[in-house]
């Protein structure tokens, strides 16, 4: 096998609880986003625009929907002859099999994958949050320091950094100390999730915490301070760019939405950096008559009717006469029925909103303290006249005329 | 029936010359059509649709946008080990021939049809947009022992591309009678351009009609041997549109505003494939007030829109207003510009407060690249 520079490995394999109804069949990194994508597309687009070319990803969260998804790697130009995509789910060898117990144990148990490759850097990536990132330069700055690992940080605000690692380094980068949501934050540089090792040095500290019984095998809680203890050389990557994570039902939505904000620099057809996603064989969308669209993504297959605004519709979704949409996701294959009004919702593929069902709520209205995103979860059918507040996960058929 | 039994053999550059705004630099192959398709996109899928995975496309001149479009087929599903697509070019000694019938195409595409192998061959003009059950066509051919069965519409001839032929039946299907004099506006059964024939069968009629100097297939070949072959119909009972003048070419696109049309023509159990290219959804505006209009990825709509085609990546700015118009890739139209009755051919720019009014008689044209 041709040696490679860097291997990425997209951690792919968690459930992403938080979205509730949302992943109770796909995996995380198979939520659809912006229209048309997955959030997977973001770190795979990344790295073929990066110019990587070899991806493992690790899955193990239902992962039919994913594997399906990325098959040969097509879309994203990563169907190789050398490298390429490949998927890595956990395996049974001669002594018995483990499920992947944490994000280290996950790149652990596929050693053998990457040695394959022999690379000078292993790239560690998730599939967890919506950006654009040359991992080429930061790459480069990883090489041009000499640094055994490398992580991207992002400046966030004292308040925000209580939620995430955060990375305590001196002016020149250097790493002195990492905290898990610290209470009392010391700096404001927020891990991104997204590791460069030297490749010599993570097989090192990967086997030496696989001996360890009592770790949790995790990359942010064991191997990086590990390393800080050993004193490798850890530096930080500042990236300013729009980032987020779209770990909640509110991120996720919040995250959609910036794409309708003039204000945020998330343009996705960037001819220099092109998010690709798999393509679905769908008509151009039809806009009719009586439809009003405003504000809106809409996508092939579409066919609207109804009134749009601040809303985000996925492909083949169909939203009849008089039916409204505001400040919503409708994913692939949902229709809104005649006088259906949406608001503030997530409805997801293939729900069918009956007639005059009502759905969501307006924080105005309903006042902040009651009000969330409601999300219907795929395949659920809503009964005419049905009311749904604001704040709900509905997890299965809501009958006619029903309150909720 | 194995797939590989049939093969599928489209005429890239059929009728050209009726489109001449549009096919000055490309075939009427890769004319651009319906938001985001061009019209070998039907042929191809068609074909692909029945099972079909062994395809050659049959090409004279002008090929380049056609051979980037369908590349190495992967769209299709043609990039295959077995079969998939090849782009025939004409060798030079047939291209140097007396004339551009199908039966030149034919003899250019000799060594495609000696070696695929399938025991029966699709011929498919390109300019026929329609969505063809082209598995019941096979499958009737073969319950009819026929040598060739012919796919033809009923109803009335809106646009007459010269290749289409007035058909007689006797009872039972068989093709009793040929006439050659169909005319816009006639009410009949009519050949549309595509056809399914035995491959042997096909390689001797080109033969022989090559050394008898022989123009068009259907009309020199097909349309004089009812007698002698035996010739059924296939009826093709959706949509169906030619193109002869850029007005049917206008009014086919518009024909798309209507559900009933896309349902027929966007089947969902046989879809339409085309090359994708990345777009983002579309970006409708604060201002953005659209009616009645068809459109593709990749569009960013600031400016009013009515009953329009807009195809990947037009853009319309604040206060442009665009009626009755078919703008293709890329092309953007500036503030406050009033467009009606245009065709944009891709990557026009209008300038900021242009007036540019065609009548829906007479469109008003932009070339490829032009910027006003």
């Amino acid at each position: 096998m041709k040696s490679k520079k860097c291997v990425a490995m997209l951690l792919a394999g968690g459930q992403g609880s938080r979205l509730g109804v949302l992943t109770s069949k796909i995996a995380k990194p198979a939520v659809p986003y912006g229209g048309k994508y997955r959030i997977i597309d973001f770190p795979l687009s990344n790295c073929a625009n990066s110019g990587i070319d070899t991806v493992g990803i690790l899955t193990q969260y239902k992962p039919l929907e994913l594997n399906d998804y990325v098959g040969s790697g097509k879309p994203w130009d990563l169907d190789r002859n050398n490298g390429g995509v490949h998927i890595l789910p956990p395996y049974q060898g001669q002594q018995g099999g483990d499920w992947y117990k944490g994000t280290a144990n996950a790149i652990y148990q596929n050693l053998e994958f990457i040695e394959r490759y022999n690379p000078e850097y292993v790239l560690i990536l998730s599939g967890d949050h919506i950006y654009k990132m040359d991992y080429s330069k930061m790459i480069n700055q990883h090489e041009k320091t000499g640094a055994d690992c490398t992580i991207a940080v992002l400046e966030v605000s004292l308040e925000e950094a209580t939620r995430f690692g955060i990375m305590n380094a001196d002016e020149d980068g250097n790493i002195y100390e990492f905290e898990e949501k610290p209470p009392v934050p010391k700096s404001n540089l927020a891990s991104m999730g997204i590791y460069v090792f030297n490749w010599d040095k993570l097989r090192k500290y990967l086997i030496e915490d696989e001996a360890k019984p009592d770790s949790s095998n995790d990359f942010g809680k064991n191997i990086i301070p590990a390393m800080l203890n050993a004193g490798e050389k850890l530096k930080v990557y500042r990236f300013n760019d729009y980032w987020k994570d779209v770990g909640t039902v509110d991120s996720l939505w919040d995250a959609n939405l910036d794409l309708l904000n003039p204000k945020i620099d998330l343009n996705l057809s960037d001819k220099n950096w092109r998010i690709y996603s798999r393509n679905t064989a769908m008509p151009p969308q039809y806009v009719s008559d009586t439809a009003v669209v405003e504000n809106s993504l809409v996508t092939d297959g579409c066919e609207i009717y109804g009134n749009l605004d601040y809303s985000i519709l996925f492909n083949n979704v169909t939203v009849e006469p008089g039916a409204t949409v505001e400040y919503s996701l409708v994913m692939p294959g949902a229709v809104i029925r005649k006088g259906a009004s949406v608001r503030y919702s997530i409805i997801a593929e293939n729900v069918e909103v009956g007639e005059n069902a009502d759905i969501g709520g307006d924080p105005a209205v309903v006042g902040n303290e009651n009000w969330g995103i409601t999300v219907v979860g795929a395949n659920i059918t809503v009964g005419e006249n049905a009311q749904i507040s604001a704040n709900k996960m509905i997890t299965e058929n809501v009958e006619k005329g029903a309150k909720i | 029936m194995r797939t590989s039994a049939v093969a599928g053999l489209v005429f890239a550059n059929v009728n050209d010359n009726l489109l001449k705004k549009l096919t000055s630099r490309r075939s009427m192959a890769s004319v651009p059509f319906g938001a985001r398709y061009r019209l070998i996109d039907f042929s191809l899928s068609n074909l692909v649709n029945a099972g079909i995975t062994n395809v050659g496309i049959v090409t004279k001149e002008n090929y380049r946008s056609l051979m980037d479009h369908v590349g190495s087929g992967i769209y299709w599903d043609l990039d295959r080990k077995n079969g998939g697509l090849y782009i025939l070019p004409p060798y030079s000694t047939s291209g140097a021939k007396r004339n551009s019938g199908t039966i030149d195409a034919l003899v250019g595409a000799i060594e495609y049809i000696k070696h695929c192998k399938s025991e029966y061959i699709v011929l498919y003009n390109a300019d026929v947009l329609a969505n063809i059950d082209v598995s019941a066509l096979i499958k009737e051919h073969i319950a009819n022992s026929a040598d060739i069965t012919l796919v033809y519409h009923n109803g009335k001839l809106e646009a007459n591309n010269g290749d289409v032929m007035k058909l007689s039946f006797k009872k039972g299907g068989r093709v009793s009678e040929i006439a050659l004099d169909a005319e816009s506006g006639d009410v009949a059964d009519f050949s549309i351009g595509v056809s399914v024939i035995g491959r042997q069968l096909l390689l001797d009629i080109v033969n022989d009609a090559y050394e008898n100097e022989l123009n068009s297939f259907n009309r020199d070949v097909i349309a004089k041997k009812v007698k002698q072959l035996k010739i059924y119909g296939f009826r093709h009972n959706g949509y169906l549109a030619f193109m002869n003048c850029t007005n049917s070419y206008f009014k086919a696109n518009m024909d798309l505003l209507s559900s009933e049309v896309r349902a027929e023509l966007f089947d969902k159990n046989r879809p339409v494939y085309t090359k994708t290219r990345d777009d983002m959804p579309t970006r409708y505006g604060t201002k953005a007030d659209v009616k009645n209009s068809l459109i593709a990825d990749g569009c960013v709509i600031n400016g009013t829109v009515k009953n329009s085609i807009l195809f990947r990546g037009v853009k319309v700015e604040k206060g442009a207003v665009v009626e009755n118009c078919i703008l293709m890739q890329e092309t953007k139209v500036g503030e406050k510009a009033q467009l009606n009755n245009v065709i944009a051919d891709k990557n026009a720019v209008v300038g900021e407060e242009m007036v540019l009014k065609g009548t829906a008689q007479k469109h008003f044209f932009i070339k490829k690249n032009q910027t006003l």
